[in-house]
């Protein structure tokens, strides 16, 4: 069974993996970096799905969480990666959420705290190839919201990253109502990343071939988490509340049309939203491009619309998706290219779109 | 937590609510479908039926609830009324799996092929039946199959998306995917809420998710394993149909698609997930939207897709979606409403 600790294991050997590709353990000045252009116009691609992990161990020493405190940033070998991808900016998130499970207030904001810092740090070093999303702890709603928009505030934060669940609990439960109402205020972009489905599925439910723990559970995940938002009504609660959905927004989008009549066809739907499901996936959910295929992404783009998928890789995990998908997708003109690969995400995150000047600068 | 006996309740009221909307049923018109001027058989391959038990089966065993089910006596005129010339029906509450005993098994299932079958007998032209087979009992079930289909007239088989919560891709259930190979007869998958998959309560809260996610997700999950535990190599003539346009799977197949390429995997499969999709995997047209179902036919192929209404329930589906239909061809919707079900189902044009 994949569990949060588990993803966050393989986040750190992944990423350890990554560098290998590399040139060498160092970044290598060598290394051409790729500078992406649509129409003759050179482009800021903008990544919204990228793990990293900050080391906190002087943070959770002695603590039961000693085990987390670990891992590695890998930022500059990661740079080698993004030029290689012509990757231009980074939304870097940490997206274990073992700190969810932390009972001790104190703690889970040394933690946050010690994470958002971290990040600042790097994004201080490279301030044009990272931005940081930030950590909060969701056991403690309105300390989330605290600490969101301190994150915001004094470290420059541009969005936060939470996961599916809160221990098992929806996020779509009134409790949350706090941090929701927070991000909506500050106008924060969301970015969900799911760890498996372990909320909703049993346990040996995934003993299978071809790691359907992550190949269905992290969609569904994603589609559960969406879609209690949605009939519970937190985007009616909060409408200036952007979402995004990590793997094109899970099952949801690909699949909306059962979602879409659910309320008028299911006598026990007890539906709570004001507005179909659909007109949501087209204004308060963002999704990104982990869908792999052309197909695939000439049907989101028909189902949410442009103007709602962001440029997402998965960085340091090694999945097939590349800039060319977009770039080459016949469906799309510039000006939509353009959109999914930088300015849906420049506009979100509050960074401008304008291509940096030099070549293989850092 | 939805359990089989409630997926049956809830068929039993839709479809109370669904005939008493409707006007004398008697005094209805047949629609007649046309493609190109052209008269076209509209034949439906998800079509329920939740088939009462007698007494003289059930009575003093753990099934008595299931004596109560519903009248079958309305549905040529609902046909009449959506266009559809033959429906393939099933029962798919599949509350028989749940008894070890053989002789039960048989007798319930033997019911309802005998009871399809004496339907198709009063209208052959209309009334198709898809077997009932005791699954938990694996050889029995490749009996029983053979039995429905040369004795009874069955043209094809269902089942659920798990034996009592084992997956259908175990080799303990190779006896009946053999059968159903060699036979040549289409198997549909109904699911069931992903009972097999979920912690209770899990898809409780607003929105029906038990249905509107629980059902996708076990149609998702079913034709996974089938996939990629190696079923179809092992039986390369199969052909599956999953329910509600495949669950998840062809719509989200991108996924699926490079889950080989990546670690953990375990992968055994000879072809790419995608190439089974494209020839021993079917799907219905419960995806209910022009785009929805212009991705199906892109990821699958025309060939593929088959005409399903979820019959007596109130969902969304009917012939003009596919009629008016934009991005297909004459040939295409004629594929697709009846064209394909005709050679799976060996009807003659």
């Amino acid at each position: 069974m994949p569990n949060r600790r588990d993803f966050f294991r393989t986040v750190a050997g992944a990423a350890a993996g990554a560098y290998v590709i590399g040139r060498g353990s160092a970044p290598s000045h060598a290394q051409t970096r790729r500078q992406v252009s649509i129409g003759g116009k050179r482009i800021r691609v903008i990544d919204v799905h990228a793990h990293t992990n900050i080391p906190i161990m002087e943070v959770v020493k002695g603590t039961a969480f000693e085990k987390q405190g670990g891992g590695n940033p890998g930022l500059e070998q990661r740079l080698v990666a993004m030029d290689k991808q012509g990757v231009d900016l980074q939304a870097l998130s940490i997206n274990g959420f073992w700190w969810y499970g932390i009972q001790d207030r104190g703690l889970a904001r040394a933690v946050c705290n010690a994470q958002n810092e971290g990040l600042a740090q790097w994004v201080k070093k490279y301030p044009d190839r990272f931005v940081a999303m930030a950590s909060v702890p969701l056991q403690f709603p309105d300390l989330a919201a605290e600490i969101l928009q301190d994150a915001v505030t004094r470290l420059g934060a541009r969005g936060t990253t939470l996961g599916g669940h809160v221990n098992g609990e929806s996020l779509s439960l009134e409790k949350f109502d706090p941090f929701w109402a927070k991000a909506a205020e500050m106008g924060e972009l969301v970015f969900m990343h799911p760890g498996g489905a372990d909320n909703i599925i049993r346990e040996e439910a995934w003993k299978a071939r071809g790691d359907l723990g992550n190949i269905i559970g992290n969609p569904l995940e994603t589609t559960y988490f969406l879609t209690r938002l949605i009939f519970d009504g937190v985007f009616d609660r909060h409408p200036r509340l952007r979402v995004c959905g990590a793997h094109a927004g899970g099952y949801l989008p690909s699949y909306v049309m059962r979602t879409d009549v659910a309320c008028e066809v299911r006598n026990n739907a007890n539906c709570a939203n004001k507005k179909r499901p659909k007109e949501y996936l087209r204004s308060q959910i963002l999704i990104d491009t982990m869908i792999f295929s052309e197909e695939g992404l000439r049907h989101l783009v028909a189902e949410v619309g442009v103007g709602q998928i962001v440029y997402g890789t998965d960085n340091p995990f090694n999945w097939p998706v590349t800039v060319d998908l977009v770039l080459n997708a016949p469906f799309l003109n510039n000006g939509e290219k353009e959109q999914i690969l930088s300015s849906n995400l420049a506009r979100l995150l509050r960074v401008t779109s304008s291509a940096p000047a030099g070549t293989g600068s850092r | 937590m939805r359990n089989r006996r409630q997926f049956l309740k809830t068929v039993a009221g839709a479809a109370a609510g669904l005939y008493a909307a409707g006007r004398p049923l008697g005094a209805q018109t047949r629609r007649q479908v046309t493609i190109g001027g052209r008269r076209v058989r509209v034949i439906d391959v998800h079509n329920h039926w939740d088939m009462p038990i007698p007494a003289s089966i059930v009575k003093g065993t753990k099934f008595e609830e299931y004596m109560k089910g519903a009248s079958f006596d309305d549905r040529i005129p609902t046909l009449d009324k959506m266009g559809i010339d033959i429906a393939a029906v099933s029962v798919n509450d599949f509350w028989w799996w749940e008894t070890d005993d053989r002789g039960l098994a048989r007798a319930i299932c033997s019911y309802h092929n005998e009871t399809l079958a004496s339907w198709n007998r009063k209208h052959p032209d209309r009334i198709i039946g898809m077997a009932s087979v005791p699954l938990q009992f694996p050889d029995l079930a490749a009996q029983m199959l053979e039995e429905a289909v040369t004795k009874h007239g069955a043209r094809g088989v269902t089942v659920g998306g798990h034996v009592n919560g084992e997956s259908l891709s175990l080799p303990k259930f190779d006896p009946f995917w053999a059968k159903a190979a060699e036979m040549g007869q289409l198997v549909f998958m109904h699911p069931n809420g992903s009972q097999n998959l979920l912690k209770p309560g899990a898809l409780s809260g607003r929105g029906g998710l038990g249905n509107i996610v629980g059902n996708p997700l076990e149609t998702t999950v079913f034709l996974s394993r089938l996939i990629f535990d190696g079923t179809f190599d092992r039986f390369p003539t199969l052909k599956v149909c999953g329910a509600h346009g495949g669950g998840y799977l062809p719509s989200y197949l991108g996924r699926t698609e490079v889950a080989c390429g990546r670690p953990n995997q375990n992968c055994i499969i000879k072809k790419k997930p995608s190439e089974y999709m494209r020839t021993q995997i079917l799907a219905d047209t419960m995806v209910f939207t022009e785009d929805g179902l212009r991705h199906l036919v892109a990821e699958m192929g025309a060939g593929q897709i088959v005409f399903g209404t979820d019959i007596p329930f109130g969902w969304p589906v009917h012939v003009d979606y596919i009629l008016d239909h934009k991005a297909l061809s004459d040939a295409e919707k004629e594929q697709i409403l009846g064209g394909n079900l005709m050679k799976l189902l060996r009807i003659a044009s």
